[in-house]
């Protein structure tokens, strides 16, 4: 009996001894995942995510899980820590036993959720395709409106409607274009859509869905000697609070008389040269001004690219300011999220002109680029809240200059 | 690490590799961008002057990824980074044994934000890794600088500098290469954003200064470390139509000269006491006496010459003769002594490698991965070997230990004289 009872006692203290040993190791693992998560700016919390790096990377695969979500950060310094212990342990896993017990139903449905981290999606893709070859095959079509993935999923539906039309099938092919179309945010893939839609007699609007705005009102040129140009204030923005007066004229470089001037862009990527629409000159300020009509209240991202300096409010608020010469004009350069009423938005741009650059050789180029759209970069339903051009009377120089090349 | 300690450990790990490498003449580490002297030239003998897809191979190993990073070299290891993957944000760093140029580990590690705006050509692995054999630190395009345990490959820090001060914008993606000086890593980020300098500390990555460069353009170029100049030791950056010196323990601006081009590639070159600079293209050679403060362009540059700029190829001086090649395969020497030309020759083909030397060789590698081979240092262009590799080859080469390293862009291959 007392054998018994002594047995049993020990049974017991063993288990509490496991038991507790497997909260503690538990708890190791948490301290050691939080002092990865505390790594940050100027190389903060190095030395304690290298002690807890060495420790976690002893650990099996039943780590991948905690540590999956624990990579699932915006913290690209803590991010890197936990890839370095993931691929510690995958590495070994995988050389020691290629059939080894993955979690394969958790590694799926984790790449399969768009609200993980990209990269991380990526990075277990991966290895989803060495426990399975052919997996991301099968996976990324379906994945075409997926924040990560969306890119090949457009390039495997453009190349399905390439082989339809081949093949003769139109209205596969036209199915398969429209798809890549709706779902492309890539520049370049909205423009192959939208050039293979037009090889089937579809038109679309890559100036609607990238959400560019390309009707404008411009004034310029006012004088700006030297660099001086950024921080003057000029008559457009003393109104820009209550609104500019279009009707209004200026003093503009040179002595004459300026005024505001209609043109809508032709470039399909909603690009203004401005030396054509305003003025061949140096050391200046021009303004565009447009409206803008919102559907619904809402946040949305305001995306600019100006040559040189570009400042913009909307609805008399300043949202932008950067100074920047001689950079070009480059698509979405600047982004800030900007919030849009119902109904019209006013908005006003400034886009400042700077000297020669000592070797003439370098152009002095002057343009302007804008769009409004969504985080991924799709319009978001927003319209030209400018009068139709001909109830205007407004002086349209589209009518009066040729755009013969484009300024991209 | 105090700076004789550090020293005294380099040299330690020298004469280890010198003990590991009996079979050549000097063995000379290559632990950065342009070598042991970060001027291209290295006083290694035994290099091979001649090879071919098979002679002199001593292996060949297909690397993943893009990057015209240039190989590094310290005892028996070879450190070379690379970037493959969506927008080439997934990094390597990887170590492959000198000898037998398989891998000894390979740290796979992501990317804050590609260089926006970059061109095809480039990778986010353009600028050069560097070691003093502990340790390797690798700066990327992504804006991320990292350091590693140059034996495991394991990680020791990780800035990223793009999430702090914003991403690195230029059209070829970032290319400057950091120097090590002291216990700090020394970089240069000049693009279209917020261009700055900043020392970083070896052990733990925290900034020891930082220096904002406003109105300073964008910039390939990778810095310079002259020791011992007459106020100090100085760190010099090109960018922007100037050449600036810099204390590099504090990042006080010491002196400045005009006159460079508005983008510059080139690494300045530091020697006999003067920094020869460039920029390109069409832009001039400068012979510059360091020193001073303020604006010395009008007392301390010595000579001046815009024949052969390069826009991309860094200069390389052999002896009395400063040598350019430009991206077109223009070759002109000049004169170091008074800048004036010595000899013009086309080369063909195009150039984006900068020349390195062994003793008195100059090795030219084209795009098309054809070396050229001609002696530096005297009065006359002479011709001594043409290598083809039948890949292309972007980045500049490697020599250490007898051995020549070249990367094309699939795989990293060792030359080695075995077959003369």
């Amino acid at each position: 009996m007392m054998s018994v009872l002594r047995t049993g006692l020990l049974v017991a203290v063993l288990a509490a001894d496991l038991a507790c040993s497997s909260l503690q190791a538990a708890d190791d693992i948490d301290v050691h995942l939080s002092a990865i998560a505390r790594t940050g700016p100027g190389g903060r919390g190095s030395v304690a995510a290298r002690a807890a790096r060495e420790r976690l990377s002893r650990e099996g695969l039943d780590l991948l899980p905690q540590l999956l979500e624990a990579m699932n950060t915006k913290n690209i310094v803590a991010a890197n820590w936990y890839r370095s212990v993931y691929e510690d342990i995958t590495r070994r896993e995988l050389a020691a036993d290629p059939a080894a017990k993955f979690p394969v139903s958790f590694l799926k449905q984790y790449v399969s959720n768009p609200k993980h981290q990209g990269r991380v999606r990526r990075l277990v893709l991966d290895l989803i395709d060495r426990l399975e070859p052919g997996y991301s095959k099968s996976l990324i079509p379906g994945l075409i409106d997926d924040p990560e993935f969306r890119d090949e999923a457009v390039a495997v539906a453009l190349v399905r409607g390439d082989n339809a039309k081949k093949a003769g099938q139109l209205k596969r092919a036209i199915a398969a274009y429209e798809s890549a179309f709706r779902s492309a945010r890539n520049p370049s893939q909205v423009s192959s859509a939208a050039g293979k839609l037009k090889s089937v007699d579809r038109q679309v609007s890559v100036v609607a869905h990238m959400g560019f705005v390309t009707d404008w009102f411009f004034l310029g040129p006012f004088d700006a000697p030297g660099t001086t140009g950024f921080d003057l204030v000029l008559p457009p923005e003393k109104q820009v609070a209550t609104g500019v007066v279009l009707k209004d004229t200026y003093k503009g470089k040179g002595g004459g008389r300026i005024g505001w001037k209609r043109f809508q862009t032709p470039d399909p990527f909603g690009q203004t040269n401005l030396i054509q629409v305003i003025a061949p000159v140096k050391e200046a300020v021009g303004y565009a001004y447009t409206e803008i009509n919102s559907p619904r209240n809402q946040t949305v991202q305001l995306r600019c690219g100006a040559d040189d300096n570009i400042t913009v409010w909307i609805n008399g608020k300043q949202v932008l300011r950067r100074l920047q010469w001689l950079n070009g004009t480059r698509l979405d350069r600047f982004r800030v999220n900007v919030t849009l009423r119902k109904g019209n938005n006013r908005m006003l741009v400034k886009v400042c002109q700077g000297p020669q650059h000592k070797n003439p050789a370098v152009p002095n180029n002057w343009s302007l680029q804008l769009r409004l759209c969504d985080a991924a970069g799709g319009g978001v339903g927003v319209t030209n809240g400018l009068p139709p051009l001909a109830r205007t009377g407004a002086v349209d120089l589209r009518r009066r200059i040729a755009i013969k090349e484009s300024v991209r | 690490m105090s700076w004789c300690r550090m020293t005294g450990r380099v040299a330690w790990l020298v004469a280890v590799a010198v003990g590991l490498s009996a079979d050549v003449g000097r063995a000379e580490n290559w632990p950065g961008w342009r070598g042991p002297s970060r001027n291209g030239t290295s006083a290694e003998t035994g290099v091979p002057v001649s090879w071919s897809t098979t002679k002199n191979v001593a292996w060949k190993t297909a690397l993943p990824g893009s990057g015209i990073s240039n190989p590094i070299v310290f005892a028996d290891r070879v450190f070379v980074t690379a970037s493959d993957g969506k927008n080439l944000a997934n990094l390597h760093v990887m170590c492959l044994d000198r000898d037998g140029g398989g891998f000894r580990w390979h740290r796979r590690l992501w990317g804050t934000a590609p260089t926006r705006y970059h061109g095809s050509k480039s990778s986010m692995a353009s600028p050069s890794p560097l070691t003093d054999g502990r340790h390797v630190w690798s700066f990327f395009g992504t804006g991320d600088v990292f350091c590693v345990n140059a034996a495991t490959g394991n990680l020791v820090w990780h800035r990223s500098l793009a999430d702090e001060y914003g991403t690195i914008e230029n059209r070829f993606a970032t290319s400057s290469s950091p120097l090590l000086y002291r216990d700090m890593v020394l970089l240069q980020v000049d693009h279209y954003g917020a261009s700055y300098l900043v020392a970083l500390d070896q052990k733990t990555g925290a900034n020891r200064w930082k220096v904002d460069r406003p109105g300073r353009w964008l910039s390939w170029s990778s810095p310079q470390l002259i020791r011992g100049a007459a106020g100090g030791d100085e760190f010099i950056v090109c960018g922007s139509q100037r050449v600036e010196s810099f204390h590099p323990a504090t990042g006080k601006a010491l002196w400045t000269v005009g006159d460079m081009r508005r983008e510059c590639i080139p690494t300045p070159l530091f020697a006999d006491g003067r920094l020869y600079v460039v920029s390109g293209p069409s832009g001039p050679s400068m012979k510059i006496r360091p020193g001073g403060r303020g604006d010395v362009t009008a007392t301390h540059v010595e000579w001046k010459n815009s024949r052969g700029a390069p826009f991309v190829p860094s200069a390389i001086l052999v002896g009395r003769r400063y040598y350019l090649v430009t991206d077109r395969g223009i070759a002109t020497c000049l004169d170091a002594g008074n800048g004036k030309l010595v000899w013009q020759k086309r080369f063909g083909g195009g150039y984006t490698a900068s020349p390195v030397a062994a003793a008195d060789r100059i090795y030219w590698v084209n795009e098309a991965g054809v070396t050229l081979v001609i002696r530096g240092g005297g009065d006359r262009y002479e011709e001594l070997s043409k290598n083809p590799i039948g890949e292309s080859v972007f980045a500049s080469p490697a020599i250490s230990q007898g051995r020549f390293f070249l990367r094309t862009t699939r795989h990293l291959v060792c030359f080695r004289v075995v077959d003369e």
